[in-house]
Parts: structure tokens; C-alpha cells; sequence
């Protein structure tokens, strides 16, 4: 990793970059990242802002003398695309008055200014806010269209000709990293994965402080092998980049090892804060997951994202009046985001009043069908409730969003089994365990249902058993039974 | 939650209705004319319509027409008009610019419709009647408009704009040619030049292409949705041409279309033609059907697509998953079809029928029928060989539906239960159905599988007619009169008065259940069609649903075909279901197969034929190919290999893509058969094999496929000589058939135990063996086979010694009625060479009295076997003519008799010099 001074930099002048493209989200999470890296004591003294400037100045310099990217040793130096429309006085108004109409959310205008210019930038954003306009589009016909037979399969209409025109520019070498990635994201919603999987690579090895793009990339890799199989340079995002897949592969502890790497540079930010304390929670190192989150709160107060699995942890440890306070600080800071809703469902399920948990979890699927935490917590709330078709439901449609989550696995395991159908509960079982071998619980369950008068297949439940002491079953359940069923 | 159902039959407005309410202004526009402007005669006028009320009947039908489908419709009903009919029509349509001009549109058709006192009207006066067919349509349409949105109308507009655009992709080709027809074409000529003109020129040869393609791929289309989808439909149906789209067809891509849509195989551009969700339920309903007739024949990735989309589409219709899971297990996809199944039934929760009803309060007091799932989880596992796990499945279901009260799905759990228990042959009960199995469990345990199966039979027969299920009653009376054709009915209690009791199968029984079986076609030929709400999902679910088979069938025509008539009338449909005539089809083969273990061959053989002639359409494709098995295997017994492969020869053409099944069996099984009887060994081992390969490897599955390959087997080895070997195999398949209580098995086994002994020179320890064959076939009534182990014992008894001839002949005397009646080539060619050498060794005859009465019987014997060509039999008979000859001193026959010996026992001692056309001919799988 290159020293903190030259990550400070290029997060700097990339923050820069992204907001200029209004990439804000891209720009707020490199924002995040530049205050996390750990200060240096002497200089924090020193006036901020005058470092900033200096710094702008630098990167002028920086441009002129070199820009090949050299990514040696675990360090890559990407040129600043020249921003030509800097010369031509008009074209660099146009593009002023396209990112004010952007920033109002008039996307069609903003490209409509934009229609002539053929600078890289300008190109770039106009094809952006085409994008963003045919996904506003596509969000208002699908509620339009809603036709007989449920929602309808509204499509952003403007993909195919984003398509057609990103792709001459890339043949052309015309395309620089943030169009790549507009591209990438194109060709992804198209569905064609593999493609989008190579531009994205493109993007980033050319310009990797866009986080959006290896989010992109990120949410592309859905086996180890693909992961394996990327050509990426060896920059310090890389290693945010694979501590994220990781973690969506399930392999917790290695991402974890990665996050705590990080941690060494990127002391203080945030995010790491928050996906260590995600690591953590996967790894039911609850105590730990309380602890970060009680610092995160401090450190930054009117955060609201992630904060659904503190209250899943408070939740668990049942600290009514953490969970309470929690609840109402989000309330206030932001009622209609689906955590918000997810950690006030959270509260009134601990208090038992299911009814109402229910009623805050349609809220946050309402805000965001595929929120899958609120599905599978609103089956579990159904399973509260004694009424197992619909927690089936709930949970049905959590592992078609997401067919990993074991959690919802196991609920609809319970949820047949509460109907006394052991046998046909035993295949989401099967499938729990599949995904989170090492969870003693689900082991236990099976062996549970082995074990039923009905079933009767004690050999069975007795090899459950012993999967689950061997992996280390914190709370013995398992040694009892084993003995008595053997 | 369990799903969010609109209301069915929603009428949507679409384009193609749009269309429609054009040709509806031209047939009654508002000027007062009797015959109006375009028009040049009334009966002209009439044809479009009866045209258009055509079309407003299967305006809810599940594919609408695209414009140049219905162009070309236009085009057959209007003659001359044509020209001016489309172009009319596509000039209106696309001067459709403007949501305004839709409005104005709208409400200029409200003046063709006539006020509600309208009764009084001139003659000359053309005006529809608000409550006419016509009428009642427009007037959907009128409030359909009415009822969209400001957004509604914006999406009607641009899809108009796809409809147009599609069809002019391909209406070039038809109209170009005749453009210099009628001066109107000029207009349209401009009209196109107007157009994205460049575009024709490419399209027109890829299109002419397409069209013929089309031509030759169109596929016969059934369309037999479900009644109430249908009910305008009475006699008037738009001929199959307009249901061009069908699924199976490649779709003709136009370049106007959307890239992505190509994936969408046959259904429709995204959210353009919406159908009601009844639309889309009778489509899957009739695919379903199509996959369960068809089988692994059926194409699994196009329709797979299909039911992709279509989920894309409606991602509360659940039913798409289940035919996903049908498309799977049909095709032998394990996990595919589990996952389908879990999923479907997560998403109904059993609830989803047909005939569902939304869910009042969702989900608070309604706990689903997850039973239903056990139940097709259960069928699945027995589709795949998973005995065990059927039977745990199933008892679960039986326990879940006597929970849940759910008589209907319980008499269904039962007689799936009853039909898998004679499938899959289970040694014991203990760990399957244990103390826990409830509908036995009141009875003890002590009772044997069989007897257990009986009582279940009983009690799910009851349960069935109490619930008036009678597709079940009818089906239970089937698995009872396979039941009673191979078993003895014992009494059930092992104390107590016992009734005396014959330890006999009761043919009569089997054809009284049959008979009763077959009650139900009347049942169903007398009601008319009354919706019964079976409503249960079985594997059966789809059949179970009734549905007017063969009502909607069209005979497809081209569109581009001369066909003058646009639309033909239909004759009334039977009201027979098809599952009514599948149940009844497979009646006829249960006979066949009875008649087949009586040992009736010219009624088994008719049975079978009626199968096969009238039952082919609603017959699955594996039942047919057993039907087909059947016959073949006959004209082989009777007719000689010759006439049986050339059949099987067409049996494979028929049955092409389906691999492992009855017809590859049948192949095998000939081979064998024939090799043996030409002493071809090697070959007879080596299909033995292939034989054997076929069965599973699970224990209890597939038990008819292990026993014949064991059978086999040792007959092979009988046929090299092997003796000891021979009757090691036969004496373990003796073992396994008592272990799984396959009675009608070990009696061919004893008998083949017999017959070792007896060509191993045992005979005295082969007649007790001869013996027990003989009592087994009296219990089970199999008369052909007893008469076959009379011969067999007979024969023993003549190889014992000249004392013992005249108690062969009279065995053989007593058997000759059935074996000359009922007997194939093999048996008859036998029992005449043993009436030969029982006339020979008895001391007391005499040759010169007369030689007629042995020659006679060893010349039959010699000619059958030559069909058959049995070398080693053959030769036998004809080494006893020449004897008889040289004793009677007639030489020259003498040295006839001797040269087909030597040709005989040359062929037999060499089969590979032989040239061997068959295997030839038809290659081994």
C-alpha cells in the first residue's frame, strides 16, 4: 500500500473527479475513506483547508509531468482525464448549466444540453443522466403498467442506445474509466454478465477510486472462481474491493482478516467500521458487534445504514432500552428508509406486539421490494404469529431474492415443521446447512426433525448431532440429546 | 401473502381490439345505408360479419393476432375488398398520433352503437345492438378506454406504434405482388414510401423467408383451454390460422423489435398484450397437459424460456412454477424439479386451484394445504425410484391431510399410495410403514404387505365414493383389479370363524372391478359440463381439472393457404375429458395385460388393438409404446421375428425420442429371444446384459425389468449347458420373487427350475419342481402357462421311460385345446414333437399302421419351428422324420428330412457363418 500521503491525495483529487460527474455516492464513499485514513499528529494541527489547496496544486502539477499509470508494487498512479472542456470557455458553461439541471434531478434536460459535445466528459454525463432518466422512467411505468397479472416487466428504455453508442466509443478508444463503467452497468442490467464483468476491469484498473464501479464488479462475482478469475491491477482498493466479495461469498473470516488490514491505514473510517462489525455479526460475535456499533453511534450519530443489524443484535441480547433509543434516533433522523423501518419492527417484535413488527416491515418492503432482511424478519415475526403460510411466503421470497441466505432456509424449515410436515421440512434444512455448515443451530434442527416420533431416523439425527458439536457448539445443546439418542 | 390475485378476466384494452373496433365502424357506420360504402353486395357485408364476431368471441382468448395475421385474415373473407380493408385499417390506425385522436376515436364510435331503444329501426338502418355479440364488445372496449388512465392511454399509443410497426415488417411480402390490383394501392404504395421504406427492401427477402419457414413449421395447435374461458364460444371458431403464435413456432424476429425481446420465444413483446390472468391459466393448463402426454419428448428449453418470461410477466402467477416443475420432471431433472416443487408450493401453499378463490382475509385463519405438496412430493420421488422417501413423503401426507380434514386430498394420498405399494415391491413393512402409519395401524401389524395394500385399497375405494370422486373410483377400481389379478385373497384375521375360503385369484373379480371402471365414461357422457371441483393437485392435478377435449381442435392451415373460408364451424364437442378417456384407455390395457396372464392371446391382442386405435390421442406417450409393445410382442409369438421386427421397425419411428422406454425394452427382449433360438450365445448373454442395466439400482424398484433380466439369464445359461450355473441363478431368483411376494413370477421360475433339471438329465427331481409350477398356475389362474408346465411335465414323465408314455400322452392330450387355441409358435412346435416321441416310445404303437398320426404332428411342428427359426427344435423334428421315413422305407423323403437336420444343426452349431439380417437392420441401442 502506498503511503497514507499519496492515498490522501488521489482521494482527494478523485473526489473531486466523481463529484464533477455526479457520482456523488461514489464521491461519498471516497470522502469517507480520505477522513478515515489516519492523520498524521503534527499536520492535523495545521489548518486544513490550506492543505487542501496545496494539494489541488499538486495534482495540476502531477498531471502535466506524468500520467501513465504505473502500478508498481501494489501502487497505481492514474492520470487525471484533462477536462478539455477547461479550454473552450462555452462548452465548459454547457456542462455547468447540464450538472445544475443534474443536480436537479432534470436528467433529460441535462442530457439535452449536453447533445453536441463530444468531450469525454460531457459525453459521459450525458449518457449518465440518459441512464438515470430511463430508470426513473422505467420505476413510474412499472407502477403505470401494473397490468392484471401483477407487476409488469417494465424496462429502462434507454439501455439499447446507451448500449450501441458506449460500445462504438470503447472500439474507438474514445471511452475513459467512468464511461467504461456506465458501460459495464449497462451491459449488467442488459444481462450480459461477462461482458459487463470485463469492462468493469477496465474501469477500475484505469481509474480505481470509483467505488460505484467495484460495487458493480462486486455484485458480479458470484462464485469464488469468477472472483479468482478478475485481472485487477494490485491497487490499495483492490483490498476494500476483495474484503467486500468476500464477504459476500460468505467466507467471514477472511474477510474480516482483510477489513483488519485496512484498519491499519483507514483507522478511523467508518465503513470498515461498520463491515467489520457485518464480519462479526455473521461470525455471531455479537458482544464485539455491540461494541463497534456503540462507537460507530458516537463517532457519527445520524448514521442510518447498517444500523438494522445493530438492532438485530440488540434484538438478541434483548436490551429493550437500547433497542427503544436506537429506534428513536432513526425515527428522527430519516422515518422513511427501510432500515429505519426494519429496526422499529425489530423493537415492537421484541415487545411481542407482532402485529405492528408486521406493519413496519411491509413499510420497508415497500420502500425497497428486495430489502431481504425485512422479508425474512417479517417471517419470522409470521412464524410468531402461528400463521405459517404466510411466513412461507415471506421467507420463500427472501431466498428467490437471495438464494444464499441461510436464515431464511431454516425459517421456512421451521415453518413446516411447526405444521408437523418434518420430512418435507428436512429439504430447507438440508439447504440451510448446505449454506452455513458451520452453525451448530441448524445442525441441531435437523437433527430435531430426524428425531420426531413421526420420522423416526435416529441414525440420521445422531449424525446431525455430531456435526454439530463439532462445530463447537457454544450452547451444549447438542452433547445432551447425542448421548440420550445414541 | 400467499399470492395477490387480480381479479380474473380483466378486459384490457390492446391494440388488436383497437383495430377491431375499426373493422367494426367500417361494417356499421353510422351513414344509413343498407349496404354501405364499400361494400358491393349484403352477403359480402355479412362475411365480415360473421368475420367480426368471430373475432369478438375469442377476444379473451390467450394469443391475440398481430396486424398482419390479421391482414391476411382480412384478406380471405374480403376478396376484392381486401385491399381496401387493410389499408383502411393500417391508415386509421396509424393516423392514431395523438392521445386526442384516440379520444376522438372512442367517441366517434359511440354513434354506431344504437340508443337502448333501439328495437324499432329501420330496415335500411345499420346499427349494432347494444346487447348483440358486436354490440356488448364495443361496448367493453368503449368503458375499458373509459376506465384508463391519462398514463393507460399513453401506453395504448405507443403500443399501437409496435403493432403497426411489426406488421409492416412483414406485410410487404404479401402485398407487393398484387399492388397493381386496385387503384387504391397507389395510396398504400405512398402510404409505405411515407414509411421507413428503406427498411423494406432488407426485409423483404429475410421475410419471404420466414414465411416459408413458417409453412413448414407450423405445428398442430390444440387449444383445448378451459371451458369457462371458452363459454362465448359455442359453435362459430376463427379458424386456426388467426392462432399463429403458437409457443413451439420460432418466432420471426423484425428488427423493429426491442433486442432484448428475443429471448421471449412465443409470447409477447414486453407489456404490450397483456392477457387476463384466465387467458394465461388456460395456456399453462393446456401445456401442462401436453407435457404429461408427451413426455421427455416435449421440448424442455424452449417452453423453459417461455415459463421464464412469463414469470418475468406475472410474478404472482405461481402456477408457472409449477410447470416448471412438471417441464422438469418429465425431462429427469432431479434437483430442478425438487426446487421447483418447494417453490411452488411456498408460493401457493396449495391453495391455488383453478378454481381459487382469493383468499378473503390473507392468510390469518386459512392454514393452506401443504398436504397437496406432500402429496406431489411423494409422486415425485416414485417418478424417480425413490420408493422410500415416496413412502415417507405420503404417510406424511396421509397424517397432515387427517390433521387438516382434507378428505379430498387424503382419498388422493391413499390411491397413490395403493398404486405405488404394487409398484414398488417392499419385502416388509417393518421401518416403512411403521406403528405410525395410521390407516393400517388399526388393523395390527401382524398383517403382511399384501394384505395391508388390500385393506388400504378397500378403505380408499370407500373414501373415493363417499366423496363422489369419480375419476379416483374409477381409478381405484383399476389398482383393485390389478390387485386381484395377482393376488390370493387370504382371509384378514388370523382367528375367528374363517370362512372357507379357495386359495385362488377370482378372475370374475377382475373384471367386475374392470367393468366398474369403465362406469365412469357413462357418468361423464350423460352430465354435461358441470366445473367439478376435484380440485386437487396430484401429478394427476391437470387431468383431474375438467376441460372439453377436442372441442377447440383446428385443423391448421397456413395462413398464406387458399383457404377461401376464413373460419369453419366445429362440431359439438363430446363432454368426455380427456382424463375420463385416459382412465378408460388404460382400463383397456389392464385387460390386455389380463388376458395376457389368463392366457388368452386373441384378447389380450384385441384389447391391446382397442388401445391403440382409440385411445391414442388422450394416451400418454408411455402408455401408447406399452400398447404398441404388446401387439409387437404378439405378432412375434405367433407370427415369427420377421413380422414383429418390421413392426417394431415402425413402433421406433413412432416413438422416437423416447429412450428408455417399453419400445427398447421390447427391442432387447426380441433379440434375446431370437438369439437364443438361434443359438447366437454370445449375443443372447450380451443383451441379457443390456437388459439388466436398464432396472435400478434401488432395492424393490423396477422388480418386473430385474426379474425378467435374472430370467433371462439363466436361460442363457440352460441354452450353453450350463446347468449349475442355471440353477444357481434360477434358484436366487426364486428367493427374490418370494421375498417381494411375486407370485406369478415364481411359477416361471419353478417351471424353468424344471426344465434345467430336465435337460440336465434329472427328470425325477425335476418333476416335483414341474409340479409346484402347476399348482401355482391353478391358484392364479394362468391357463396357457399351466398348459406349457403340463407339457413341460409331460415331457419329464417321457424321459423317465417307456412306462411312463401313456401318462405323458394324456397330459399333453389334456393340454393340446389351449396349447392349439391360445399358443404361440414355440409352445405349439414343442407340444407336437412331444406327441411325436409319445406315439414313438410307446412300444405298443406301430409306424406302418399308421405313420399319418406321427408324421403329421412332426411336419406342423417343423414348419412352425422354421418361422420361428428355433434350430435346435427344428432339428429335433426332423431327425424323427427321417427316422419315421427310413423305418416306412421312403427314402427319398428320408434324405429330404436328413438334409434339413444337417442344415438345421449346421446353423445351430455355427451362428456366425450365418448372415444376420436383423441385427443388421436394427442395431442394438
Amino acid at each position: 500500500m502506498g503511503t497514507t500521503e499519496s492515498c490522501r491525495n488521489e482521494l482527494r483529487s478523485a473526489i473531486r473527479q466523481l463529484s464533477d460527474r455526479c457520482l456523488y455516492s461514489a464521491s461519498k464513499w471516497a470522502a469517507e475513506q480520505l477522513v478515515g485514513i489516519e492523520q498524521d499528529p503534527a499536520k492535523f494541527t495545521s489548518s486544513h483547508t490550506r492543505f487542501q489547496r496545496g494539494s489541488s496544486s499538486i495534482r495540476r502539477r502531477f498531471r502535466t509531468n506524468e500520467i501513465t499509470s504505473t502500478p508498481t508494487a501494489g501502487v497505481s498512479y492514474v492520470s487525471t482525464p484533462v477536462p478539455e472542456e477547461d479550454n473552450d470557455a462555452v462548452d465548459s458553461d454547457f456542462y455547468l448549466l447540464a450538472k445544475s439541471y443534474f443536480d436537479c434531478r432534470e436528467y433529460r434536460r441535462a442530457a439535452h444540453v449536453l447533445r453536441d459535445q463530444t468531450g469525454k466528459k460531457a459525453v459521459f454525463l450525458r449518457c449518465y443522466a440518459l441512464y438515470l432518466a430511463g430508470e426513473k422512467r422505467k420505476e413510474e411505468e412499472m407502477i403505470e403498467l401494473e397490468g392484471p397479472l401483477g407487476k409488469s416487466d417494465a424496462v429502462n428504455r434507454e439501455l439499447v442506445s446507451l448500449e450501441r453508442e458506449l460500445s462504438t466509443l470503447r472500439k474507438n478508444g474514445m471511452i475513459d474509466p467512468f464511461g467504461l463503467y456506465l458501460y459495464g452497468l449497462v451491459l449488467k442490467e442488459k444481462g450480459s454478465e461477462n461482458l459487463a464483468r470485463t469492462v468493469l476491469v477496465e474501469s477500475v484498473n484505469s481509474y480505481p477510486w470509483n467505488w460505484n464501479a467495484w460495487s458493480e464488479l462486486q455484485s458480479l462475482c458470484t462464485t469464488i472462481e469468477t472472483l479468482n478469475s478478475l485481472n485487477l491491477n494490485n491497487h490499495w482498493m483492490k483490498d476494500f474491493f476483495l474484503a467486500g466479495a468476500l464477504q459476500e461469498l460468505r467466507m467471514h473470516s477472511e474477510s474480516l482478516a482483510k477489513y483488519e488490514y485496512l484498519q491499519g491505514s483507514f483507522s478511523f473510517s467508518n465503513y470498515i467500521q461498520a463491515q467489520i462489525a457485518k464480519a462479526q455479526y455473521s461470525l455471531r460475535e455479537f458482544e464485539q458487534v455491540e461494541v463497534i456499533f456503540e462507537e460507530l453511534l458516537r463517532n457519527d450519530p445520524y448514521r442510518v445504514e447498517d444500523m438494522d443489524m445493530y438492532s438485530n443484535v440488540l434484538y438478541a441480547k434483548e436490551c429493550f432500552p437500547a433497542l427503544s433509543y436506537l429506534a428513536h434516533r432513526v425515527f428522527l433522523t430519516d422515518k422513511y428508509r427501510p432500515e429505519s423501518c426494519c429496526i422499529i419492527g425489530n423493537y415492537y417484535s421484541l415487545k411481542g406486539q407482532h402485529e405492528k413488527s408486521v406493519m413496519y416491515f411491509r413499510r420497508a418492503l415497500k420502500l425497497n421490494k428486495n430489502y431481504l432482511s425485512a422479508w425474512t424478519l417479517m417471517g419470522h415475526e409470521y412464524v410468531e404469529m402461528k400463521n405459517t403460510p404466510a411466513a412461507v411466503d415471506a421467507y420463500r421470497r427472501a431466498v428467490d431474492i437471495n438464494p444464499c441466505d441461510y436464515r431464511a432456509w431454516y425459517g421456512l424449515g421451521q415453518a413446516y415443521e411447526m405444521m408437523g410436515m418434518p420430512f418435507y421440512a428436512l429439504h430447507y434444512f438440508r439447504k440451510s446447512v448446505f449454506l452455513q455448515p458451520g452453525d451448530s443451530r441448524l445442525w441441531i434442527a435437523m437433527a430435531h426433525c430426524y428425531e420426531t416420533e413421526r420420522l423416526h431416523m435416529p441414525e440420521e439425527a445422531i449424525k446431525c448431532y455430531l456435526r454439530a458439536e463439532n462445530c463447537n457448539d457454544r450452547e451444549a445443546i447438542a452433547s445432551s440429546p447425542t448421548c440420550k439418542a445414541a | 401473502m400467499a399470492g395477490i390475485f387480480k381479479p380474473p378476466g380483466a378486459f384490457t384494452i390492446t391494440p388488436h381490439k383497437v383495430s377491431m373496433c375499426i373493422l367494426l365502424q367500417i361494417y356499421a357506420p353510422p351513414a344509413q345505408i343498407s349496404v354501405p360504402f364499400p361494400f358491393s353486395s349484403v352477403s359480402q357485408h355479412n362475411r365480415l360479419g360473421l368475420f367480426l364476431l368471430a373475432l369478438a368471441k375469442s377476444c379473451d382468448d390467450i394469443l391475440e393476432l398481430k396486424l398482419d395475421e390479421l391482414i391476411t385474415q382480412l384478406r380471405e373473407i374480403g376478396g376484392l375488398l381486401n385491399h381496401w380493408l387493410s389499408d383502411h385499417l393500417t391508415r386509421r390506425l396509424s393516423s392514431l398520433s395523438s392521445p386526442d385522436d384516440l379520444f376522438n376515436f372512442f367517441s366517434d364510435l359511440r354513434g354506431i352503437l344504437g340508443g337502448p331503444d333501439s328495437s324499432v329501426v329501420d330496415d335500411d338502418q345499420i346499427i349494432l345492438d347494444p346487447n348483440s355479440n358486436l354490440g356488448m364488445f364495443l361496448r367493453r372496449c368503449l368503458l375499458a378506454f373509459n376506465l384508463l388512465s391519462f398514463e393507460g392511454v399513453c401506453h395504448l399509443l405507443s403500443n399501437i406504434g409496435t403493432y403497426c410497426k411489426e406488421a409492416l415488417s412483414s406485410c410487404p411480402p404479401y402485398e407487393l405482388p398484387r399492388s397493381d390490383d386496385s387503384a387504391n394501392d397507389l395510396e398504400a404504395l405512398l402510404e409505405y414510401e411515407n414509411m421507413d421504406l428503406e427498411n423494406f427492401v432488407f426485409e423483404k427477402v429475410s421475410e419471404e423467408i420466414e414465411a416459408k419457414k413458417r409453412a413448414t413449421e407450423r405445428v398442430s395447435f390444440h387449444n383445448h383451454a378451459p371451458r369457462a374461458l371458452f363459454g362465448l364460444v359455442e359453435d362459430i371458431e376463427v379458424s386456426a390460422g388467426m392462432k399463429l403464435t403458437h409457443s413451439d413456432k420460432p418466432r420471426e424476429v423484425s428488427p423493429f423489435v426491442h433486442p432484448s425481446n428475443d429471448t421471449l420465444g412465443g409470447v409477447d413483446p414486453p407489456g404490450v398484450f397483456l392477457r387476463t390472468n384466465w387467458q394465461i391459466q388456460g395456456y399453462l393448463l393446456e401445456q401442462a397437459d401436453a407435457i404429461e402426454k408427451h413426455g421427455s419428448s416435449f421440448p424442455l428449453n424452449a417452453f423453459e424460456s417461455i415459463l421464464k418470461q412469463l414469470q418475468k410477466l406475472a410474478p404472482e402467477l405461481h402456477r408457472v412454477h409449477f410447470l416448471r416443475y412438471l417441464n422438469s420432471l418429465y425431462h429427469d431433472d432431479y434437483p430442478a424439479a425438487l426446487e421447483n416443487l418447494h417453490r411452488y408450493f411456498d408460493y401457493s401453499a396449495g391453495t391455488e386451484g383453478f378454481e381459487f378463490a382469493p383468499p378473503s382475509s390473507p392468510g390469518c385463519n386459512s392454514f393452506g394445504r401443504y398436504e397437496i405438496a406432500l402429496l406431489c412430493l411423494g409422486m415425485m420421488h416414485f417418478h424417480f425410484g425413490h420408493p422410500k422417501q415416496a413412502l415417507k413423503v405420503l404417510t406424511e401426507a396421509v397424517r397432515v391431510s387427517q390433521q387438516h380434514s382434507d378428505d379430498t386430498c387424503l382419498a388422493y394420498t391413499l390411491s397413490a399410495i395403493c398404486n405405488l405399494l404394487p409398484e414398488v415391491r417392499i419385502s416388509s413393512t417393518t421401518g416403512i410403514l411403521g406403528s405410525s402409519f395410521s390407516p393400517v395401524a388399526s388393523i395390527g401389524t401382524s398383517l403382511s404387505i399384501q394384505q395391508q395394500l388390500f385393506v388400504l385399497l378397500r378403505r380408499s375405494l370407500k373414501r373415493a365414493e363417499s366423496l363422489k370422486l369419480k375419476r379416483l373410483v374409477a381409478s381405484n377400481h383399476l389398482a383393485m383389479a390389478k390387485f386381484d389379478l395377482t393376488h390370493v385373497q387370504r382371509p384378514l384375521l388370523s382367528f375367528g370363524p374363517k370362512a372357507s375360503m379357495k386359495l385362488r385369484t377370482w378372475p370374475a373379480n377382475v373384471c367386475k372391478e374392470l367393468r366398474c371402471s369403465s362406469h365412469i365414461i357413462s357418468d361423464f357422457a350423460m352430465e354435461s359440463s358441470i366445473m367439478t371441483t376435484d380440485g386437487t393437485f396430484s401429478t394427476a392435478w391437470v387431468k383431474n381439472l375438467q376441460k372439453p377435449m377436442g372441442s377447440l381442435i383446428f385443423s391448421q392451415d397456413n395462413g398464406t393457404g387458399s383457404n377461401s373460408d376464413a373460419f369453419h364451424f366445429c362440431a359439438q364437442p363430446s363432454s368426455i375429458p380427456g382424463s375420463v378417456l385416459q382412465l378408460v384407455g388404460s382400463s383397456y390395457v389392464v385387460r390386455a395385460t389380463a388376458w395376457e396372464l389368463y392366457g388368452s392371446a386373441p384378447l389380450a391382442r384385441l384389447n391391446a388393438l382397442v388401445y391403440a386405435t382409440c385411445f391414442t390421442d388422450s394416451s400418454s406417450s408411455a402408455d401408447l409404446a406399452l400398447a404398441y409393445a404388446k401387439l409387437i410382442q404378439h405378432l412375434a409369438f405367433f407370427k415369427g421375428y420377421r413380422e414383429a421386427f418390421a413392426a417394431l421397425k415402425i413402433a421406433e419411428e413412432k416413438f422416437l425420442s423416447v429412450s428408455k422406454s417399453r419400445i427398447l425394452l421390447l427391442k432387447l427382449q426380441l433379440l434375446h429371444e431370437r438369439s437364443l433360438h438361434r443359438g447366437h450365445l454370445k449375443v443372447a448373454q450380451q443383451l441379457c446384459d443390456e437388459l439388466g442395466v436398464l432396472a435400478s439400482s434401488v432395492t424393490g424398484v423396477d422388480m418386473e425389468l430385474k426379474t425378467e433380466a435374472s430370467l433371462r439369464h439363466a436361460r442363457t445359461l440352460l441354452a450353453a449347458n450350463q446347468f449349475n450355473q442355471a440353477a444357481a441363478v434360477a434358484h436366487s431368483l426364486f428367493c427374490m420373487c418370494y421375498k417381494f411376494n411375486l407370485q406369478v413370477e415364481n411359477a416361471n421360475v419353478l417351471l424353468l427350475l424344471a426344465e434345467i433339471h430336465k435337460r440336465s438329465g434329472n427328470a425325477v427331481l425335476g418333476i416335483p419342481y414341474a409340479l409346484a409350477s402347476l399348482s401355482f398356475c391353478q391358484s392364479f389362474n394362468l391357463d396357457l402357462f399351466k398348459a406349457s408346465a403340463t407339457l413341460t411335465l409331460a415331457e419329464l414323465w417321457l424321459s423317465l421311460g417307456s412306462n411312463h408314455t401313456e401318462r405323458a400322452s394324456t397330459l399333453i392330450h389334456g393340454a393340446f385345446p389351449m396349447i392349439l387355441g391360445h399358443g404361440g409358435l414355440e409352445l405349439r412346435g414343442r407340444a407336437y414333437i412331444a406327441e411325436a416321441k409319445c406315439y414313438l416310445s410307446d412300444p405298443s404303437f406301430s409306424v406302418f399302421e399308421d405313420p399319418e398320426v406321427v408324421l403329421d404332428p412332426l411336419r406342423q411342428a417343423s414348419e412352425e419351428l422354421q418361422v420361428l427359426e428355433y434350430h435346435e427344435l427344428a432339428a429335433e423334428a426332423f431327425y424323427l422324420m427321417a427316422i419315421v421315413f427310413d423305418k416306412l422305407g421312403r427314402l427319398e423323403e428320408r434324405e429330404e428330412a436328413a438334409a434339413s437336420f444337417k442344415k438345421h444343426m449346421i446353423a445351430l452349431e455355427n451362428p456366425q457363418d450365418e448372415e444376420d439380417t436383423f441385427i443388421d437392420i436394427i442395431s442394438l441401442g
